[in-house]
């Protein structure tokens, strides 16, 4: 698990003869789609969900949404937006349905990850845990608001609950993730 | 007013909710009290973190670009119109036409949602009405 800062928004859009030709059943098209942009899927799905199995899980769903609603994309908005935003419904869709499930098992991140550096001295090994280990009620809207920075009334209503309740899970996630980076530092 | 009022006001400083007279009665708290500076700067870095940890991108486990492939090969073509998929395009057209209805408590709920449950709600009430007429035409005298 690899991360290579790369933005999103920068990935170029699929040409209208590669869309055309996935949108007439082309698979190999729409697997070069998938290829492209494989990493951000997967990654709002991971930050969503907190672990590997279930990311696949999801990722692999969003791009059955994006393959189904490929007829419906329109160049008003990029690729790359309206991926993402199939990606974060997919995600939160999917933690919804199987949140009654025990937690699967998490696989190891691979060495290279940990290192990264975020900044303050935090590493991304340190607030990858931290944010496991958070409540998947604090996480899901934590995440939605401080990595995605979407608003709070998108976000209650992506997951179903009232705009208060929102606040207070962000607020208690951020002061979760406050005390626990804080500790480590100490430590 | 003790530190419990300005720590609560840190995290609607931070998503920018507080208004200007706000702002500046947290900022002069925030002079005098480290502990309030303190954790809004932790605070901060953890928003910072996040939002670094966001521009990163995770590579799926190897193969995955394949199996997805492979799945999207079992589906019918997206340009065929499957029943299933019109009624999708329908309820997603539908659902941005008409928005959004709040509710108390700070919920929304789609208009879509609330007209459907209404046409299922009169066709019970219909139902009921009939049987009871029935009922009623068959009582013996």
């Amino acid at each position: 698990m690899t991360p290579s800062n790369l933005k999103w928004a920068a990935l170029p859009d699929p040409t209208p003869a590669e869309l055309a030709r996935a949108v007439d059943g082309d698979v190999d098209a729409f697997k070069k789609i998938v290829q492209r942009y494989q990493g951000m899927v997967y990654s709002v799905a991971y930050n969503v969900l907190g672990n590997h199995t279930d990311a696949e899980d999801a990722a692999q769903e969003a791009f059955l949404r994006c393959y189904r609603k490929l007829p419906q994309y329109r160049s008003e908005a990029t690729f790359s937006t309206w991926l993402f935003r199939l990606a974060l419904t997919a995600s939160v869709d999917y933690q919804r349905r199987e949140r009654r499930r025990p937690e699967p098992v998490e696989v190891p991140e691979a060495a290279d990850q940990t290192q990264v550096e975020l900044g303050d001295g935090i590493t991304a090994a340190t607030l990858t845990a931290a944010l496991r280990d958070l409540p998947e009620d604090y996480r899901v809207p934590t995440v939605l608001r401080d990595i995605y920075g979407l608003p709070y009334q998108e976000i209650a209503d992506l997951t179903a609950r009232p705009l208060g309740t929102v606040k207070v899970m962000v607020h208690r996630g951020r002061a979760s993730l406050r005390l626990r980076l804080r500790a480590e530092r100490e430590a | 007013m003790d530190c419990s009022y300005f720590r609560e006001r840190i995290n609607h400083y931070v998503d920018g909710e507080l208004g200007y007279l706000e702002v500046a009665e947290l900022q002069d708290h925030l002079s005098f009290c480290p502990d309030c500076a303190a954790e809004l700067s932790q605070l901060s870095e953890v928003r910072t973190a996040l939002a670094a940890w966001g521009r990163a991108e995770l590579a799926p486990p190897p193969g995955f670009a394949e199996r997805v492939a492979a799945a999207a090969a079992l589906e019918p073509k997206p340009s065929e119109p499957t029943l299933g998929r019109v009624v999708d395009d329908v309820l997603d057209a539908l659902d941005e036409t008409l928005g959004r209805l709040p509710l108390p408590g700070g919920r929304t709920i789609p208009v879509k949602n609330l007209l459907g449950y209404g046409i299922a709600a009169t066709a019970v009430l219909i139902q009921v009405e009939r049987y009871l007429r029935r009922t009623r035409e068959l009582k013996p005298l």
